[in-house]
């Protein structure tokens, strides 16, 4: 009865996380649109402008959680998906490694990038 | 109906089309009303094969055995039933039973919502046949086994994997103490009692488990009616928070109730009115209250 | 029981008509989810030309030397299709947003008797939102 469980392969870390970025997310997605799309306009975008917003360091680190929070949410999203499928196995295995480079490999190029637009990198 | 019935006066409910045509009679013993009902019935079927009845609805009938060189290929049979007030979906499957095809099979028993053995999928719902009137559902009445189950014969699906995922979440009481005296009761507050109240409804019937999208595609997943059942004692303190802890444990699981994305869907079937999501929902909040705990 | 009939995705996908609220609102959100993780790769990878823009690439534009990163993204602005799908997508996020916030209170067990009224309400709030702000997307697309 005394035997403890690991809280991450429960489920339950991941679904108190996916709520937790959801809501984050909630705020800052709908930031995003608007401030990219009604106060600027997303055809009006240079690189300059890029580059004059990225310097801000508050709008670089919101940026920055924006990314990290957003691949955690959409890329445990599409695992928990699959796992209503019914996955197991060699193939949940599988999927696991996949989704955890492809998440890995999104959030390294995502900050990477931001760093380059801010002028840091 | 053709005949002349002898049938209960219809008290003073608002007056249904359906039983227009019954010869109001005077009140009659409920055996003599039965027994009178039913050989009117016979009469009726054993005479002139019941000439086109006016009031008469369709009941499509799922069919299928694999065991009767017909039947292999599942189809639909159409049965004519007359109308009749209070008539059930299961009165109109035991009034085709017995008067058209003997070899129709389901399962029924108590006839009152309370044995949960008549589960059926009428018309697009999963409900339960004796709990259902059939003035309530659209025509032709169209009855079909349980979805995701796997089919026995005809309306009889195979129930086995649902009280497998019963079982798992052990549904008895198990306190952590012995009760004080040797005969002494196990005392509940009031208070308890109502939190777990609903819970304690389940009939077992599996029109949760049936409507569940998720528990059709994860065969592993406990399904709603389990985690119901694991809720009824995890909430009951009577078991003391031992006992608690482990029954999270069970529900805290990937197939546990982490799998249940909300689609209200038992809920909205459940026979009882069991509010199922809501017992999942708490569970899960108790699960991670738990686990934090422990960091 | 090997002698059993499994009547497969007719169970499923078959029944759309008779789906209710709460599944509707799954289905969307699943499909909205997958859309919006597929367009996080892909806007990231539009944006990473920016790394090539910081190294002060340029490419050619009607005569003009611009930004490879500034180039990039108003060529595509200037495609009507790619206007179009922001619409699109902005329908999808708005959609997301909105069902996502009826979950989350679903989650704190708040209000779960009109949880199909919220799921139609998030619809009709999205299809609002959309149409709102058709003129401000497709401004100039013409």
């Amino acid at each position: 009865m005394a035997e403890r469980y690991s809280s991450f392969r429960s489920g339950s870390t991941s679904w108190l996380l996916q709520r937790v970025t959801a809501a984050f997310l909630v705020v800052v997605l709908a930031f995003h649109f608007f401030l990219l799309h009604f106060v600027q306009h997303a055809s009006e975008v240079t690189f300059a402008g890029t580059t004059a917003r990225m310097e801000e360091w508050g709008y670089l680190l919101t940026m920055v959680l924006f990314l990290l929070t957003a691949t955690f949410h959409g890329v445990n999203g599409v695992y928990a998906a699959l796992l209503n499928q019914g996955l197991t196995g060699t193939a949940k295995r599988a999927v696991q490694v996949v989704l955890a480079i492809a998440g890995l490999a999104l959030a390294g190029q995502g900050t990477y990038l931001a760093l380059v637009m801010s002028g840091v990198m | 109906m053709s005949t002349q019935v002898p049938k209960e006066d219809e008290r003073t409910e608002s007056v249904e089309h359906e039983a227009e045509d019954s010869a109001e009679q005077p009140e009659a013993s409920h055996g003599d009303r039965r027994r009178a009902d039913r050989d009117a019935k016979r009469q009726s079927v054993s005479g002139a094969p019941a000439e086109p009845e006016q009031d008469a609805f369709r009941l499509k009938v799922f069919r299928y055995d694999p065991e009767v060189e017909g039947k292999m290929e599942p189809r639909f049979d159409d049965f004519s039933v007359p109308r009749e007030k209070g008539m059930t979906v299961l009165d109109a499957l035991i009034y085709a039973r017995d008067t058209y095809d003997t070899t129709l099979t389901f399962r029924h028993s108590c006839r009152q919502a309370v044995c949960g053995s008549d589960a059926l999928f009428i018309n697009g719902r999963q409900r339960l046949g004796c709990q259902t009137q059939i003035s309530d559902l659209d025509k032709p009445v169209r009855v079909e086994p349980l979805p995701h189950q796997d089919v026995v014969k005809d309306l009889v699906v195979d129930m086995e994997h649902f009280y497998d995922q019963m079982h798992a979440v052990e549904p008895f009481f198990q306190p952590d103490e012995e009760s004080p005296g040797d005969l002494e009761e196990y005392r509940q507050s009031p208070e308890n009692r109502e939190e777990i109240k609903m819970s304690t409804r389940c009939i077992w019937c599996g029109a949760c488990m049936s409507s569940c999208n998720i528990a059709a595609g994860d065969n592993q997943y406990l399904g709603p009616a389990a985690i119901n059942k694991a809720y009824r004692f995890a909430m009951d303190e009577r078991e003391g928070e031992n006992m608690k802890e482990h029954r999270l444990n069970v529900m805290d699981q990937e197939h546990g109730v982490w799998r249940c994305q909300t689609q209200f869907s038992c809920t909205n079937v459940c026979p009882k009115d069991i509010p199922l999501t809501e017992h999942i929902q708490e569970l899960k909040r108790e699960a991670v209250k738990q686990n934090l705990k422990f960091w | 029981m090997s002698q059993s009939y499994n009547r497969g995705l007719v169970e499923d996908f078959g029944r759309w008509r008779e789906f209710t609220a709460g599944m509707w609102a799954w289905i969307f959100h699943k499909f909205t989810g997958w859309v919006l993780v597929g367009y996080l790769f892909t806007h990231i990878a539009v944006l990473s030309t920016a790394i090539a823009g910081a190294n002060g690439q340029t490419v050619l534009v009607g005569g003009e030397q611009l930004n490879v990163y500034t180039a990039t993204i108003q060529g595509l602005e200037s495609l009507l299709i790619v206007r179009v799908m922001e619409v699109g997508l902005l329908a999808v996020a708005v959609f997301h947003i909105l069902n996502g916030v009826r979950l989350l209170f679903v989650d704190l067990g708040l209000g779960l008797e009109s949880q199909d009224k919220s799921f139609y309400a998030s619809l009709i709030v999205t299809g609002v939102i959309v149409i709102a702000s058709i003129p401000t997307f497709l401004e100039g697309a013409f």
